[in-house]
């Protein structure tokens, strides 16, 4: 590694010795420019609040998935639990009868 | 900066009540500090106007997370340099590295330096800083900043630490993983040097 650290650092030691860019202002109309999207975007509290609805609607729909994967399994299996009802009232009448 | 000379907490005082005259006073005292770090980390295809603009944009969406803790204009270079990362991060490809591809100036340091002992002759100080920024472009984003605040601005590993988020072990990890990336490179270049 000294081989390359060496060679490294003589490059790096020259490239320091670049001349700075100048600080310069920012250009005409950036600084309103950037002021009035900055201001006119929603306040971090709306940002929020709107974060937090988009995740109450996920876990709702998450919620909504959830319970209607539970009931189509009761619903399907309930064809089979209808036809072993017995009537009640069917068998009094043919034991009457 | 002068920052003792522009009065900072009141300033965002009147940003915080929405006051835009306020919000464009600060942009345009924090301009030098913010295109500083925009231009040493800029990624390619990227104006530095536009990112500069992200970076503020992103310090008035987070102004109410500044609790006044560190200097403010310590708290926009996180912003900023964070802001210069993602950027960099988000470009996937990175272009190959070519002598051809050089000036005849940077060529010239290049060989010098790959090729002699001596140091680099200091009329070739913009060639030189323009070879480390193309040197470093062919690393992953987290290497080159790590490599750029290092060598480059002389930062200690605390002040890396401090404008990055990454802890110290993680900042000396990634240097030691950039230099061997980049030593690499140098032995790749010496090959077609020679051919």
């Amino acid at each position: 590694m000294n081989d390359f650290e060496s060679k490294w650092q003589r490059l790096v030691v020259a490239a320091r010795q670049a001349p700075a860019a100048d600080e310069v202002a920012a250009p005409y109309g950036f600084a309103t420019r950037v002021a009035a999207r900055a201001m006119s975007e929603r306040p971090p509290a709306l940002l929020a609040f709107g974060r937090f609805a988009l995740r109450a609607l996920c876990i709702a729909c998450l919620l909504t998935l959830a319970s209607g994967a539970a009931n189509y399994l009761a619903f399907a299996g309930s064809t089979d639990d209808e036809q072993a009802l017995i009537d009640p009232v069917s068998e009094v009448f043919t034991s009457a009868s | 900066m002068a920052e003792e000379t522009f009065d900072i907490p009141a300033c965002l005082e009147r940003v915080r009540r929405r006051d835009q005259a306020a919000a464009r006073e600060l942009v345009e005292h924090l301009y030098p500090l913010v295109i500083r770090i925009a231009r040493s980390h800029l990624p390619r295809r990227v104006a530095e106007e536009d990112l500069a603009q992200e970076i503020f944009l992103k310090m008035f969406t987070r102004l109410d997370q500044y609790k006044g803790e560190v200097a403010f204009s310590h708290w926009v270079s996180r912003i900023a340099v964070t802001t210069c990362i993602d950027q960099l991060r988000a470009q996937k490809r990175r272009p190959e590295f070519r002598w051809a591809d050089l000036s005849e100036q940077e060529a010239e340091v290049l060989d010098s330096v790959l090729t002699s002992d001596g140091e680099v002759a200091a009329n070739d100080a913009l060639a030189s800083r323009e070879l480390v920024y193309k040197l470093l472009g062919q690393l992953k984003a987290d290497d080159r900043l790590v490599l750029q605040l290092l060598d480059l601005e002389q930062r200690s590993v605390a002040e890396i630490s401090e404008l990055t988020g990454w802890n110290q072990s993680l900042v000396k990890v990634r240097a030691f993983r950039a230099r061997g990336k980049l030593k690499k490179l140098f032995e790749e270049l010496e090959r077609k040097e020679r051919s």
